[in-house]
């Protein structure tokens, strides 16, 4: 049984999406926005902490579009002709 | 040049055999219905969830490039070596983008390598084989330059490089070669898949107790900054120039940029980089690890900055001259000087269990490609699974010999140019690869020319450029327009123009294109949890029938409206 990536999703959820993933893609490319000494963050150059800080912004950004993307199980996928799946999902519901 | 230290060195050699035994045991992990499948051998089953997804990932990317070429390159020139965390920032958000369609396609279709994707995706034979073979050729140096950090770091220990015997010198690398051969011959991807939780444990220690320490015993970061910012303003007598600078000018903004891009790109069609992402259980995995990857790339940012704690030890800088200037030696040596024996025991140990990891998964990556895109297209179409993974073990004891050769042979100055330099030829892919998952618009023969194109003007190019004492092959960046330039994007674009001028030309005539065998609905697919194919179920597994384990279950649970 395949189950296939949610076509449903809005132009806005993937344009928005698209946005932070361009966000962080550009934020490292563009190296003249960071090649600057000042400001220090302790005896940090920009240039430095800068990089360092667009690691964690990066990841944040791509769990955001991950949890906006994120494709539910469809119908048919949830009542899974598997015993297990089926008694599982009973329980939690 | 070193004397040898006893501690250390024991602990290294323990650590080794801890994880040589785990190698080999890794055989018996998640054990499957039919071993002698390309699936298995090659993908680990195709069953990873996040969790091991990510430990595999991250132990296949984050390589000696990353432990040692990196800091070298901070140490010698300064901030200009930082471009590879620009690179390792971007590239997630174009594996979030990228890789789930390539996953899909090749999970619907059985897919075990890129090559195959392209043969059937722009229904070329000879595509195909251009893409493999440009695989194997670029993964080579990749395996090479793991080799290169193994090395430095036996040096710094006092073994090997003293002897001007070579076969005495490498003795030790070889036999670890050997080694790591073996368990990956046996237990193929889930051997570095299990010990990458060893390296990556490690490799977290490590970087956590240095940053903790060696700033501190050094006086801070101030002077850590003040004596690389002092060192690089200086002038190199060789070159009449700066070493380098503290952040990057405006004169190489333009380089810096492009290498991360074309690192970033070149990443993603890496053949290795395919195995990771292809052994994934389920498409959302590889969007979640895009997500948590970037753990790594901090780590790497933190490493990249020993190399100007390097430049803050004296004992360090002497000991880079008396190797010879091999800025390679300066993390080990920092290690060495900077912590008590057995911790620098503990790093070494990470940082050459950090170089077998990724250059077993190279070697698979290798020889999945070699065998189902090659062999199996070229000579014998109608081989059976278990004839496939034959061949595949064996190609992958060829990689390692050839990136053997490879290691010993060249100059190792810099041995980041050995996987700037796979990145020219691997990026020559791009087109076929990652333009083919969302069009057919380029005629394949245009595409093989362009290949072609941007093949030849990227091994010209790079053969031309001079550095480091080198000739030819001395750097991967070269001027074009007034822009220096990483070569691997020029030839992209070269490739890029031929291969769409000739897709116009060639459809004017009329000329044949191939028969694509992927539908559109196969990019989007998600096979809930049975691995292509369907394993066997055994009395066991039906009495128990959620036995693949683990995070399907977990998904399913969350995923389901609460």
């Amino acid at each position: 049984m395949v189950r296939h990536a949610s076509p449903t999703k809005s132009p806005a959820i993937k344009a928005a999406a698209a946005v932070m993933l361009a966000v962080a893609v550009v934020g490292a490319l563009w190296v003249p926005i960071y090649a600057h000494t000042l400001p220090k963050l302790g005896d940090f150059p920009f240039f430095y902490w800068y990089q360092l800080i667009l690691v964690p912004v990066t990841a944040i950004l791509c769990w955001i579009s991950y949890l906006l993307l994120r494709t539910r199980p469809t119908r048919k996928a949830r009542h899974a002709p598997q015993a297990a799946a089926r008694g599982r999902e009973g329980v939690r519901r | 040049m070193n004397h040898l230290d006893g501690v250390a060195l024991a602990i290294v050699v323990g650590t080794f055999l801890i994880v040589t035994c785990i190698g080999f045991a890794a055989a018996r992990w998640r054990p499957a219905e039919d071993p002698m499948h390309l699936n298995e051998w090659g993908l680990g089953g195709r069953g990873f969830g996040t969790f091991v997804s990510w430990f595999l990932l991250g132990g296949d990317i984050y390589t000696a490039y990353t432990f040692i070429a990196v800091p070298a390159l901070v140490y010698a020139v300064g901030a200009a070596g930082f471009y590879a965390l620009s690179y390792t920032i971007m590239v997630w958000p174009i594996v979030f983008v990228f890789g789930p369609r390539l996953w899909s396609v090749a999970r619907a279709r059985g897919y075990v390598s890129p090559g195959e994707f392209v043969r059937g995706r722009h229904g070329s034979q000879g595509l195909g084989l251009a893409v493999a073979a440009t695989g194997i050729l670029a993964t080579m140096p990749y395996i090479a330059l793991q080799l290169v950090g193994i090395e430095a770091v036996l040096t710094v220990l006092g073994i090997g490089g003293n002897s001007s015997n070579v076969f005495v010198r490498d003795l030790p690398l070889i036999v670890a070669f050997a080694v790591v051969s073996a368990y990956t011959y046996l237990a193929g991807l889930r051997a570095p898949a299990l010990i990458a939780f060893v390296k990556d444990s490690l490799i977290y220690l490590t970087v956590i107790v240095a940053i903790l320490v060696i700033p501190a015993r050094l006086g801070g970061w101030g002077h850590i900054f003040g004596v690389a910012s002092a060192h690089l303003s200086s002038v190199n007598p060789a070159t009449g120039k700066p070493y380098g600078s503290l952040v990057v000018l405006p004169a190489g903004e333009w380089a810096y940029a492009t290498l991360a891009l074309g690192s970033a790109l070149a990443l993603f069609v890496y053949p290795h980089a395919a195995t990771g992402l292809f052994a994934a259980k389920r498409r959302d995995v590889i969007r979640r690890n895009a997500a948590l990857l970037p753990a790594y790339t901090l780590v790497l940012g933190l490493i990249a900055l020993f190399g100007y704690m390097a430049r803050a030890v004296p004992a360090v800088n002497e000991g880079v001259k008396a190797g010879h200037g091999n800025a390679q030696l300066s993390v080990p040596l920092l290690f060495s000087n900077m912590f008590p024996s057995w911790f620098a025991g503990i790093a070494d140990a990470a940082i050459i269990i950090g170089a077998l990891v990724p250059a077993a998964v190279m070697s698979i990556a290798a020889a999945n490609l070699f065998t189902r895109t090659i062999y199996k297209e070229l000579f014998r179409p109608y081989a059976s699974p278990a004839e496939e993974t034959r061949v595949a073990r064996l190609a992958s004891l060829l990689m390692k010999v050839g990136a053997l050769g490879f290691a010993l042979e060249l100059n190792k100055t810099f041995s980041i140019n050995l996987q700037l330099l796979g990145g020219i030829w691997i990026l020559q892919t791009f087109p076929a690869v990652v333009i083919g998952l969302y069009t057919r618009w380029f005629h394949r023969a245009a595409l093989i020319l362009g290949w072609v194109a941007g093949m030849a003007f990227g091994t010209i190019e790079a053969y031309r450029t001079s550095g480091g004492g080198q000739a030819h092959f001395g750097a991967a960046a070269s001027t074009v327009f007034g822009h220096t330039t990483y070569i691997a994007i020029t030839a992209l674009v070269v490739n890029l123009a031929v291969s769409a001028v000739l897709t116009v030309v060639f459809r004017w005539f009329g000329l044949r294109d191939g028969y694509d065998e992927t539908r559109p609905s196969d990019y989007t697919a998600d096979p809930v949890p049975a691995p292509a194919p369907p394993r066997k179920a055994s009395p066991a597994r039906k009495a128990e029938p959620a036995t693949v384990p683990g995070t399907s279950a977990e998904t399913e649970v969350t995923r389901s409206p609460a």
